[in-house]
């Protein structure tokens, strides 16, 4: 028996709709078996609902299932003497950095899991000590936990987990709520802690790419376990993966669409240098019949569309606190023009100052330095209606949905006409059109926001603004926390939007591949400064520069520049996987071709 | 702007004052709180200030920063001031209408200014110089006695650090919602009070609703690391008196009898 075992689990959870009557039963996870060995790094994927959450708990005794047994390191966790052993033995780290720390420092923080075990007071700061430096936080112990970033506040409460010398720890979503580089952190940490301190590691995620050196993935959809085996073998089945709302690396994605083409690839790659490998080795022939296509690079848009002038920035520049010993320049000398009718990303990491910069487009922070123009106008000249033209340029925060505050989901949507002093009639008729755009139906009108799911509240979110008709609509990381697919499904309604309704989209985000797809035009920020500002293509090539300021590339412009570097003749700008597959075929073909 | 509060926030840095013992730190707050009101002369003030100037530059806290903390409070000091100022009787300056600026009230404007502002100033080195932890397991420890009449004290300081901890989050957030609900046209200033109340709930609600959310999620996180309420605990940083402690004790008490020495010999 290996330290967690579970013999058909299965947990329902219980809704009391009124006093007296039957409860609805909503089994969140059935039939679940497990046996993981000690020391081991599993990864338990699925969609947002799949139940892994659920499961999480259930390993920390947190949940105590409704049928089957649990044991952890061969304690029953549905007895109450071992509870406190349980909990200790199998510590568990949450989604958000900032609703699991409890101490005001961070080594206080670290020390407060062993306080509760009752572990004498020099022990404690030893333990304390260890901790810290096994995740390279040491340097930050006398802190205030809201000053650090939220990488290193998932470091933290690693730190506080590990204090509790546990023999496995469950790390639930840990890096949902971080930017690239604070996900690497979060995992770069994890992944040493199980080679160094042997501790048992339970990665649950809907990231594939963390999963990749996992020594074991179990993959979950509506409560059950449906895949199991080593990532590799997870990995090759792509169609499967599908289904189950979750998508693989690019790389991946990449292999297997060559593979379908005919190429003699082997199954599940996961790394880029295992694909390059593959792809130099001698036996990779074009297929027969493969034909050069007529003309396959879908035709490029000429040019961005250049309409009327709509955002303007000129010389923009802002500093937090000015003058005293706090003073921070978020924002300096921004040059900045956006023309009615563009799709543009807008890219940087944590603290690069975008945040800041769209608070501008629509006057909610008013510059330091230098002046912004809504279409000709100057939005802090005197007089200007800055309430009008908030609802001209609508911006959705990051996880919008946390503004709901209605009783129902139409009436939330209202919110915004009613502002805007329209007629009852009107605001009804302006949310239905917003809502139906973002793919809610009348089923939904009457229900309470807080009683969907996590995507559909955003999309109830993104309506609240769309419903005010904006010319504009900016969104600051709309994918932030979704899965594959529901992050996919967001992107593409707003995709549609831009087309349809032909807005202005300003897609604020950290990441590449999301981005890639969709815009037209790539600003890249990075301290304050405008350091790119061009077609994502053109701003691609500069991947070297981007990785130096903490961003990078998609995965395909990595592949891309390798397989050049190999002698292989593609095509470097390709950004999806299409163009990508496509080009490499090319150069293959070309290559054949060459050597006749 | 929320931020700009400095009240309760604790500034890192090394001195003496960071290092003493949190109950220290307490009482000796509350004894200086004592003496701004023993003290009723000019000489009084003088030697309180100079206590506090001792503090301020002992807690190594940039004077700066200290300050900040004052201007929230600012409009309480200048309607005190103002209520002393018109509504104490004596020798009349100066009249209008039923408002009578006297002598006796400027001079007991002044005293109310200097003592609000060195008793804000005395309490925020407390809460510079101490951790919020630091200060619950002072007040815990001050407060123990209180167990025997069944008063839960060491649920009220967990709960007292918890409420320390998210205050600032809780700011943030409150920032936030504010500017997502401004975005979508949302009014905070204009109108009459009830309108203004109205106003609010587009800012009330979803607060409430994130506050119990992350309640929820903080109790779980503290089950998972094994928080059963005080029993068996230990403490990382238990309180221990140190001789720099009892050494600060002899020059609270010092300073306090010679404030009740000014009183008594009428200085």
């Amino acid at each position: 028996m290996g330290i967690i075992k579970a013999a058909k689990l299965a947990f329902d959870y219980l809704r009391y709709e009124e006093e007296g009557e039957e409860p609805e039963v909503n089994r969140a996870i059935d039939h679940v078996d497990l046996d993981i060995e000690e020391g081991k790094f599993i990864a338990i994927l699925g969609h947002n609902g799949s139940g892994k959450s659920t499961l999480a708990k259930h390993i920390n005794g947190l949940l105590v299932p409704t049928e089957g047994t649990l044991w952890v390191d061969h304690m029953n966790t549905a007895s109450d003497a071992d509870i406190w052993n349980i909990r200790q033995k199998a510590g568990m780290v949450f989604q958000n950095p900032d609703n699991q720390i409890i101490g005001t420092v961070v080594e206080e923080d670290v020390g407060f899991g062993p306080e509760n075990l009752g572990v004498p007071t020099e022990d404690i700061w030893k333990r304390v000590d260890e901790s810290l430096k096994a995740v390279g936080m040491t340097a930050y112990r006398h802190h205030s936990p809201n000053k650090l970033s939220g990488g290193q506040k998932q470091r933290v409460a690693i730190a506080g987990v590990m204090a509790m010398h546990p023999k496995c720890i469950v790390l639930d979503e840990p890096t949902a709520m971080l930017d690239p580089n604070g996900r690497k952190e979060v995992l770069k940490a994890v992944r040493e802690l199980n080679k160094k301190e042997g501790v048992t590691v339970i990665l649950i995620t809907h990231y594939m790419e963390e999963v990749v050196l996992a020594d074991d993935v179990y993959v979950m959809d509506r409560g059950h376990i449906v895949m199991h085996g080593v990532p590799k073998e997870i990995f090759s089945r792509v169609d499967q993966l599908k289904k189950y709302r979750l998508d693989v690396p690019q790389v991946t994605l990449l292999a297997y669409d060559l593979k379908e083409a005919g190429l003699a690839i082997p199954d599940g790659i996961l790394t880029i240098p295992e694909l390059v490998d593959a792809l130099s080795r001698p036996e990779i022939r074009i297929p027969k019949g493969w034909k050069l296509p007529e003309h396959t690079q879908k035709k490029e848009k000429k040019e961005l569309p250049q309409g009327k002038e709509s955002i303007k920035l000129e010389h923009v520049g802002y500093t937090y606190n000015p003058g005293s010993a706090y003073e921070m320049h978020a924002l300096k000398d921004v040059n900045l023009e956006i023309p009615q009718g563009q799709f543009v990303g807008i890219i940087g990491h944590t603290g690069s100052g975008k945040s800041t910069l769209i608070q501008h487009f629509n006057g909610l922070i008013r510059p330091t330095e230098g002046h912004i123009y809504f279409e000709g106008q100057d939005i802090w000249a005197d007089k200007f209606p800055l309430r009008g033209l908030r609802s001209q340029v609508g911006l959705v925060f990051q996880y919008p949905e946390h503004q709901l505050f209605e009783t129902d989901v139409l009436t939330d949507v209202c919110f915004g006409p009613k502002n805007q002093n329209l007629p009852p009639e009107e605001c009804e008729k302006r949310a239905k059109e917003a809502l139906e755009h973002v793919g809610l139906d009348e089923s939904y009108y009457a229900k309470s926001p807080f009683e969907l799911s996590g995507g559909q509240k955003r999309r109830v979110a993104i309506a609240g603004v769309l419903a005010m008709n904006p010319k504009v609509l900016i969104l600051d990381e709309p994918t932030a926390g979704l899965d594959p697919m529901g992050r996919d499904e967001i992107l593409d309604q707003i995709a549609s939007l831009h087309e349809t309704r032909g807005i202005t989209i300003i897609l604020v985000s950290h990441s590449m591949e999301d981005i890639a797809k969709y815009v037209e035009r790539i600003i890249v920020m990075n301290h304050g400064v405008k350091t790119f500002d061009d077609a994502p293509k053109k701003v691609f090539a500069h991947y070297k520069e981007l990785e130096a300021i903490g961003l990078a590339a998609p995965q395909i412009t990595y592949i891309m520049y390798a397989l050049k570097e190999k002698g292989l003749d593609v095509d470097t700008s390709a950004i999806n996987v299409d163009e990508a597959t496509t080009s490499i075929l090319r150069a293959l073909w070309k290559k054949e071709e060459d050597h006749k | 702007m929320m931020r700009d509060i400095t009240i309760g926030q604790y500034y890192p840095a090394d001195s003496i004052l960071h290092r003493l013992d949190p109950r220290v730190k307490f009482v000796s707050t509350l004894v200086y709180i004592v003496s701004l009101f023993v003290f009723s002369s000019w000489l009084g003030y003088g030697v309180a200030a100079l206590f506090l100037v001792a503090m301020i530059v002992l807690s190594k806290v940039p004077f700066g920063f200290m300050i900040k903390g004052l201007k929230p409070i600012m409009v309480l000091l200048l309607i005190t001031m103002f209520f002393n100022l018109v509504f104490t009787p004596g020798e009349v300056l100066w009249s209008f209408w039923i408002l009578k600026i006297t002598k006796e009230g400027i001079r007991l404007a002044i005293k109310m200014g200097i003592r609000l502002v060195f008793l804000i100033i005395g309490a925020s080195i407390m809460t510079l110089t101490t951790t919020p932890n630091q200060l619950t397991d002072g007040l815990e420890r001050l407060l123990r006695p209180l167990n025997k009449i069944h008063v839960p004290v060491h649920e009220i300081a967990m709960m007292m650090s918890i409420a320390l901890r998210f205050i600032p989050i809780l700011m943030e957030e409150t920032d936030k919602i504010m500017k997502a609900q401004m975005a979508r046209g949302a009014d905070f200033e204009t109108g009459n009070l009830i309108q203004k109340v109205k106003n609010m709930v587009p800012l009330l609600v979803p607060l409430f609703i994130s506050a119990f959310r992350r309640a929820n999620d903080l109790a779980m996180a503290m089950e998972a690391r094994c928080y059963h309420g005080g029993d068996g605990r230990t403490q990382m940083k238990p309180l221990a008196y140190e001789k720099r402690d009892y050494l600060a004790y002899l020059v609270v008490a010092g300073y306090l009898a010679l404030s009740i020495v000014f009183r008594v010999v009428g200085i």
